[in-house]
């Protein structure tokens, strides 16, 4: 209840203080001001999705603003069409070149898909420009605002048309991020690896993301044509975008309450620049909070002191210039600088955490554990072979990490495999699970071919798996990480978990995954970071994350290694109750205690080849396995 | 020759240290053991500065670190090989172990020559190293990459060792070739901290032991009288 006051209230408070205004202020250019506050709002939200969620710097932004207010605009000047219908094409339209900029620029990382961002946003602006029959051009296109079913737009109206707008969509991204997409976001920056493997899908989240956040660049594109009733090419380059930018890492990234603010942000900046007072008050206010809190911090670290410099370069520049306005592209870098330096989360992340002292808001009470055997049921065991390899090879140029082996995992089996260090034992289930492709060879799940080199659609077969050097979702808590990994609970469709239709199904999804958590005993750790748990706990997450898939084969890539020995006796206990379910299992490991505790086949490889097979007893005295593996101490 | 005292740490806030005492005394190997999340990397971390300390004094013969950073720690003679071993993969091994003599080598010219006498001791050590100098580290086994990183380590010529887990994920065969290594290490008369996984055989090698339990020394003594203690018997040598 208290959150729901404070979180909830603030919002409320912010949205009935910005619908109220224009009853009290009637002041035509605040008005505008406003109105631009709320499209930039929307457009900034949409940036912050690849900026912020995805993690990569996108300077296409302005030119979806650009395609969506064309798109908006030509429709009401040519074809007559209403206000929303111009909208929902603006937004439609975006959405679709969104993706198609998105399908080969997120193959790229970093510089390289900042690049190919900047790349369409300057292709947008030539094309406008270029394409003068339908655009005019430079000459500009003209716009009259259509009507709300009939009823003309004043700015008041249409004003109150996009913060209602902004709510909208701020309350479509609340829903978005609070859902399993929200979780898929934050678990792929993380580890990529592991989003695919717990069948998540990398790259198909990331594109609709893409695809989403330049819609909403869209839909401001449409509000911006309707306000401006004017449109040029010029007004959509490569300054806009880096003052885009400026906002989202200003107000802070991951942050829809950072993204209204730098929204405000960007619409004061012209006016701060024209007026010399107001600029000199501004940098001075910006020297006095870094020097602020270099007297609080009491240190002369770079991060402190940076700042400083550069807002006092500010201060001086703001008593010295005559033109402020030539200088404009020196004070976005200064203030650029000093906040990514400073302020690495940006104003209101910095907010946030000092408010979230100030008031602690105790988190949602979790629901009640489901029932064990409805989240992972019990299966059927039977004398089938599970798992087949054929002959199966990898090579690595000349490096036969995996050449030509043979194995048979009967369903229901705890199957180890041993070997000594790059044996090809790691290689080999990577194979499996999807992470590299066969060289040749054969991988037959049940009797059906298991599909090659692709660990998302591993993971849809039915195969689970840990990671040898952990690859938990660190910044997410325990539970969330295993309600990633979650199948068959994730059923709404995306354009209705905006509206707000998936959380019944996230109430499920908590559950299910701490009735896992249990299994693993972590339940008392659920809203634990993953990072913060220890080594051990860590262990025992990936295995409860791997369970959520509801798997048939279970891959557990040494789970015992570090862990000291009440952990590696709570990890047996941990397995067995696994198995107990039916599930069969994989397992790489070379504490051999372990391994004769939980094994009942055991195959051990050397130099990518399989050099004996049978019980833990049979292979701990085989004469190969003694001299390649154990030594002769064990 | 290092001496920890009442040692504070944690991460974030959280506190994981709690008044950590201990000594390593000059040509000994001490062993520090413990459950996971006991405190054991942390104290190593919190000893070469990779974290900063939130209380308590670390001294370095004679000389009080704490606080310093971890390059600054590492020229007055400590050197850590971290847990997970930490090769640099795509460089060669005999260029892996030029780079943990760093600070005694000249930065242009000539330092291979400078290096030479160093680096024979440790291919001495490690003849399996001087076979695979030319290697990229990145493909070496698991065995030979803890090797590297220890040779590595042993390169900057360290007053004192800290080394975390040098056992960890490898087969039977290699840790005993690793306990082997140390055995080596500590004829050569290396001053050596050793956390470990495998308390029976660390034992064996130690000179005198700790045994951690939620960020402090619960337990501590030579070897034998730890073998006797009945707790520590039953929760660490099962």
């Amino acid at each position: 209840m208290k959150r729901f006051l404070l979180v909830r209230g603030a919002e409320l408070l912010a949205l009935l203080v910005l619908a109220a205004i224009p009853l009290f202020i009637k002041n035509p250019f605040a008005l505008g001001l406003l109105t631009l506050l709320a499209i930039y709002g929307i457009l900034l939200i949409g940036l912050d999705v690849t900026v912020g969620y995805l993690g990569q710097v996108n300077l296409g932004q302005a030119g979806f603003l650009g395609i969506g207010a064309y798109t908006a605009g030509l429709l009401v000047a040519n074809c007559n069409a209403g206000l929303f219908t111009s909208l929902g094409a603006a937004f439609l339209i975006c959405l679709v070149l969104g993706a198609l900029l998105a399908l080969p620029a997120l193959r790229l990382e970093g510089p390289q898909f900042a690049l190919a961002t900047l790349s369409f946003g300057a292709l947008a602006v030539t094309v406008l420009n270029e394409w003068e029959d339908l655009t005019l051009g430079a000459q500009g296109l003209s716009i009259d605002r259509p009507t709300l079913f009939g009823h003309p737009l004043d700015a008041a109206w249409f004003y109150w048309l996009c913060v209602v707008l902004l709510a909208l969509v701020w309350l479509g991204m609340k829903n978005l991020l609070s859902s399993q997409w929200g979780r898929a976001f934050e678990a792929l920056r993380d580890s990529p690896i592991a989003t695919d493997a717990m069948g998540v899908g990398t790259y198909r989240h990331k594109v609709i993301a893409f695809a989403f956040g330049s819609a909403l660049g869209g839909l401001a594109g449409g509000l911006y044509a309707f306000n401006f009733q004017y449109l040029q090419p010029q007004s959509f380059t490569y300054e806009l975008m880096v003052i885009l930018l400026l906002g989202v890492v200003l107000g802070g990234r991951k942050n829809l309450w950072g993204a209204v603010v730098g929204a405000a942000f960007i619409v004061l900046l012209p006016n701060l620049l024209s007026n010399p007072m107001l600029f000199r008050a501004f940098s001075l206010l910006g020297f006095a909070i870094a020097a602020f809190a270099v007297i609080r911090t009491r240190s002369l670290r770079f991060q402190t002191l940076a700042p400083v410099i550069a807002m006092g370069m500010l201060v001086v520049g703001s008593f010295t210039v005559q033109h402020t306005e030539d200088w404009r592209k020196a004070i976005f870098a200064l203030m650029l600088f000093s906040v990514v330096v400073g302020l690495p989360e940006g104003l209101m992340g910095y907010a946030g955490k000092v408010l979230s002292k100030l008031f602690r808001v105790p988190a949602a009470p979790l629901p009640e554990a489901s029932n064990l055997d409805d989240v992972v049921p019990m299966q059927q065991v039977n004398d089938n072979v599970l798992l087949e390899l054929r002959d199966l090879k990898r090579h690595f140029g000349g490096v036969k990490a995996v050449d030509g082996v043979n194995l048979k995992l009967t369903s229901g089996s705890v199957h180890g495999l041993l070997g000594p260090n790059g044996s090809g034992k790691s290689t080999a289930v990577n194979v499996i699970s999807g992470l590299y492709a066969p060289t040749s060879g054969q991988m037959m799940l049940d009797g059906k071919e298991l599909p090659y080199g692709s660990l998302y659609r591993v993971a849809g077969a039915g195969v689970a798996r840990t990671f040898q050097n952990l690859q938990l979702f660190s910044e997410l808590s325990a539970i969330h990480n295993v309600m990633v990994a979650l199948r068959d609970t994730y059923k709404t469709p995306w354009p209705l978990v905006l509206f707000g239709f998936a959380r019944k199904e996230e109430h499920k999804a908590k559950a299910d995954a701490l009735a896992l958590l249990k299994l693993v005993g972590l339940e008392d750790q659920a809203r634990t970071k993953a990072k913060d748990l220890t080594y051990g706990a860590q262990r025992f997450l990936e295995i409860a994350r791997a369970l959520a898939r509801k798997p048939r084969l279970l891959i557990l890539d040494e789970p015992a290694a570090g862990l000291a020995h009440p952990d590696a006796h709570h990890l047996v206990e941990i397995v067995k109750r696994v198995h107990g379910r039916g599930i069969s299992i994989v397992l790489i490991e070379h504490h051999m205690d372990v391994v004769s505790a939980l094994c009942s086949t055991v195959t051990v490889l050397d130099g990518g080849q399989v050099i004996a097979e049978g019980t833990p007893d049979e292979v701990k005295r085989h004469p190969k396995v003694v001299a390649a593996y154990l030594g002769a101490a064990a | 020759m290092l001496k920890v005292e009442n040692l504070y740490a944690g991460y974030g806030g959280a506190e994981v240290l709690n008044g950590v005492n201990l000594e390593v005394k000059q040509g000994t190997v001490v062993a520090l053991i413990g459950a996971n999340g006991a405190g054991k990397t942390t104290t190593m971390r919190a000893v070469s500065g990779m974290i900063k300390p939130s209380a308590g004094k670390v001294t370095l013969e004679g000389t009080e670190v704490e606080g310093y950073s971890a390059s600054r720690i590492a020229r007055l003679g400590l050197s850590h090989s971290p847990e997970g071993r930490k090769v640099f993969g795509p460089l060669t091994v005999e260029d892996n172990l030029l780079l943990g003599a760093y600070r005694q080598l000249p930065r242009f010219f000539g330092f291979k020559a400078k290096a030479q006498v160093e680096l024979e001791k440790v291919y001495a050590l490690f003849p399996r190293l001087k076979e695979r100098r030319l290697q990229h580290a990145g493909t070496l086994s698991g065995g030979e990459q803890q090797m590297l990183a220890i040779g590595r380590a042993l390169m900057a010529q360290p007053k004192v060792m800290l080394l975390d887990e040098p056992s960890m994920g490898l087969a039977p065969v290699i840790v005993q070739e690793v306990f082997a290594t140390i055995r080596r290490l500590k004829e050569a008369g290396i001053t050596l901290l050793l956390v470990e996984q495998f308390a029976k055989s660390a034992l064996e090698v130690a000179d005198y032991a700790y045994v951690m339990e939620r960020g402090r020394i619960a337990v501590e003594g030579s070897p034998a009288e730890l073998q006797k203690d009945e707790r520590v018997l039953s929760a660490y040598l099962g």
